[in-house]
Order: structure tokens, then C-alpha cells, then sequence
């Protein structure tokens, strides 16, 4: 049993040493933003565009932020947009540096978080929006969204 | 709150249950003291939380200071963990008839994959690379046709399972080599069906290659143990 609790607190003390505690100075805070701005931004654009929703204390948006972050590196065609809502802006700036720091994104802000709703979403968040270069919308994915559900969708807008 | 995730594991299970009860009535894991309904589930659930971890670990987010992170299985688990992770918690809990254990479980384990897979239908994740075959399936509204690839692998795990069930009741196999040959057409179905898929990375090939150089290597091990026992009982 004590050579249990020892193989247990040495296994927990591994696992703490992971910790991804963000260091230096924090991103910008992302830039407030309109519904129209962000449609002139990605019907004008030649790319095809992700437009995913989060908020800092959404737990399942901390959860798929390493995804996205992933796939920016492997969609350098696709243009990636980080829409920001209901949140500070210094709880936002540390999640960008948590999560967002090497990743190739536009990060934007909606302090009411209405954009999402006239977009035809929900409340909730995260929200992941795919938009074929043309500007159309192909996906509205409600929830966080899993690897293969990416992967596909981003096949199919980067066409 | 989306619950498909659930939807797939719940048929996965459903599979798992149905060839376990199928080969009950025959005989299945004779003189195996081990629950294998239970072990399974047990080895299975722990597995996935391994996965989990593991996944989270990669990921950079800490399972001790985000521990309802864990819960979060959608987000990705890692397959290799997954795996292995099964496998050493089944072996721990089966260590006192393991190999008749491994050939007990081994057709509903495939199975509880077939039925796995096939819980894309629940979750809308079944299409793959791009197609012309007549079979093809687009997403809705898209016009380009994929490869219904889970469906693939589904159909394969099933058939296997079948067959291995159906040898078990008729072939008298050496002790061993069901587990054997249900690990190498596992490995062997993945491996086929990989480079239809989808992903951001790549899946872990090496991880199946592995998977089938150790089922061909533990069946023929099978045999030729079997051909040796049987030539000192008749010498």
C-alpha cells in the first residue's frame, strides 16, 4: 500500500511538471470588431476562412484551442479568425498566450457577444464557422469540435 | 450539449454485448475464470481516460490544474495511449488466465470496434478522402463525394469478428491464436482504411504496423506451442 501512495504522488508530481503556465509578455488584446467587418473580412479575402467563437472561461474552448492552434500550421491556406466574446479583455489576452502564441490568427474581439447570434448561431460558445473561399458559408458547428469534424471540413473549404 | 460522442460508444458497447452473449451459448472462454464482459468494459473505460490524459499532456494542458479537462473526450484522446493503455489494464486484470481471457474477448472486441465505427452515423464523422466510386457519399450541400471510410473499417471489424467467433466454435484453435489473429486483422483493417482518412497529423501507423507484427508473431507462436505440446502428450 505505501509503495502505492509513493508510485501515485511520484506519477502526480510527473504530471504537474506538464504544466503550461504561460510565460513572457502578453499578446495584444484582440481588436473590437463589427458583423459587418467581420463579413467584409472574409467575403473579400481569396481564402477560405474559419471563424471559430470562444471566451476564456469556456472550458470546452480551452479544450479545442490546441486543435485549432494545430491546424493553422497545417491550413497555412486557410485564413483563421479568433473571435473573442463575453470575456475581459486580460482573462482573453492570457488565453491567446496560452494557446495562441505560435498561431497564425486574426484575433477579434465582441465584448456583448452578439455577432454570434446575427450569424445565426446560439448563445453558447464555442462556435466554429467554415467559409469556402467565395465567402459562403458551409458549416456551422455548434460545440467543440473533434479532429476528424476539422479535418474534414477544412478538405472541404480548401479547395 | 451534443451527446453523439456518447451515441457511438453506447453502439460500440452494444456490439461488444452482442458477441459476448452470441458466443456464451456456445462455449465461449471455456474453463476461463475471468468475467470477460466485465474485464473488457473495465479495460476499455480505463483506456480511454488513459488516452485522455495522454492527449491532454501532448496538448500542453495540465490534468491536474484543468482535471474536468478529462471529461472533455471530444477534444481528442490519443489513440496509442488508448491501446496500450486497454491492453495493460486487461492484462492486469486478467493476469490469472490471460491467454484464455485475450481469446475470449477477442471477436467481441472487434465487434465493440465494428459497432464503434459504425457510430460515425451518429456523429456525422463517416466520410473520408475524396471519391468517384459509385458508393460515395457527399456532405450535405457539398458536391464533392468521399469515401464513406469508418463504414469501411466497420464492415471489416464485423467480418472478422464473425469469422474468428464462427473458427473458435468449429476449428479447435490453439490457445492464443484467436487473440492473435483478432490483433493482426485489426491492424491490418486500420492500416487499410488510414490513408482514407481525414486528419490534421496523420494517424499513428507505426502504432498498427506494430499491431501487426505482434498479432502474426502471438499466433504463430500459437501454433507451433500447440504442434510442440501435441507431439510430447503423443510421444
Amino acid at each position: 500500500m505505501r509503495r502505492q501512495i509513493m508510485l501515485f504522488a511520484a506519477f502526480t508530481l510527473v504530471v504537474a511538471a506538464c504544466s503550461s503556465a504561460p510565460t513572457g509578455p502578453l499578446p495584444d488584446a484582440p481588436t473590437p470588431t463589427t458583423l459587418d467587418e467581420l463579413n467584409t473580412m472574409i467575403t473579400t479575402g481569396d481564402q477560405p476562412t474559419v471563424v471559430n467563437v470562444w471566451a476564456s472561461w469556456c472550458l470546452p474552448c480551452r479544450s479545442e484551442a490546441p486543435l485549432l492552434a494545430q491546424a493553422t500550421r497545417v491550413s497555412p491556406d486557410v485564413e483563421f479568425i479568433a473571435l473573442n466574446v463575453r470575456d475581459t479583455e486580460q482573462n482573453a489576452r492570457e488565453f491567446m498566450a496560452e494557446f495562441y502564441s505560435e498561431a497564425d490568427m486574426t484575433h477579434l474581439s465582441d465584448r456583448p457577444g452578439r455577432i454570434p447570434i446575427e450569424m445565426g448561431a446560439t448563445a453558447g460558445v464555442p462556435i466554429t464557422f467554415f467559409y469556402a473561399a467565395d465567402g459562403q458559408l458551409v458549416k456551422m458547428h455548434l460545440g467543440i469540435i473533434d479532429e476528424p469534424t476539422l479535418a474534414r471540413f477544412l478538405d472541404e473549404i480548401d479547395r | 450539449m451534443e451527446f453523439s460522442l456518447l451515441g457511438a460508444a453506447a453502439i460500440g458497447v452494444f456490439g461488444f454485448w452482442i458477441m459476448i452473449r452470441w458466443e456464451a451459448k456456445r462455449g465461449n472462454a471455456a474453463g476461463c475464470a475471468v468475467d470477460i464482459w466485465d474485464t473488457g468494459l473495465v479495460a476499455a473505460i480505463a483506456g480511454l481516460f488513459i488516452g485522455r490524459i495522454v492527449s491532454m499532456i501532448q496538448t500542453g494542458v495540465n490534468p491536474l490544474t484543468e482535471p474536468l479537462q478529462i471529461m472533455l473526450v471530444r477534444s481528442g484522446v490519443s489513440t496509442v495511449a488508448v491501446v496500450i493503455g486497454t491492453l495493460l489494464v486487461f492484462s492486469f486484470l486478467a493476469r490469472n488466465a490471460l491467454v484464455a481471457a485475450a481469446d475470449g474477448i477477442a471477436p467481441a472486441a472487434l465487434m465493440g470496434l465494428a459497432g464503434w465505427y459504425a457510430g460515425c452515423l451518429a456523429t456525422g464523422s463517416c466520410l473520408g478522402a475524396e471519391s468517384s466510386l459509385p458508393w460515395a457519399v457527399a456532405l450535405p450541400g457539398s458536391q464533392i463525394t468521399r469515401h464513406p471510410v469508418e463504414i469501411y473499417a466497420a464492415i471489416g471489424m464485423a467480418l472478422a469478428s464473425i469469422a474468428l467467433a464462427l473458427w473458435k466454435q468449429y476449428g479447435r484453435p490453439a490457445p492464443g491464436s484467436v487473440a492473435g489473429l483478432a490483433l493482426l486483422s485489426a491492424s491490418i483493417i486500420r492500416l487499410g482504411t488510414e490513408p482514407l482518412r481525414i486528419s490534421l497529423a496523420g494517424g499513428p501507423m507505426l502504432l498498427y504496423s506494430a499491431g501487426v507484427v505482434a498479432g502474426a508473431a502471438m499466433f504463430v507462436a500459437s501454433i507451433v506451442s500447440k504442434r510442440r505440446t501435441t507431439k510430447e502428450s503423443t510421444g
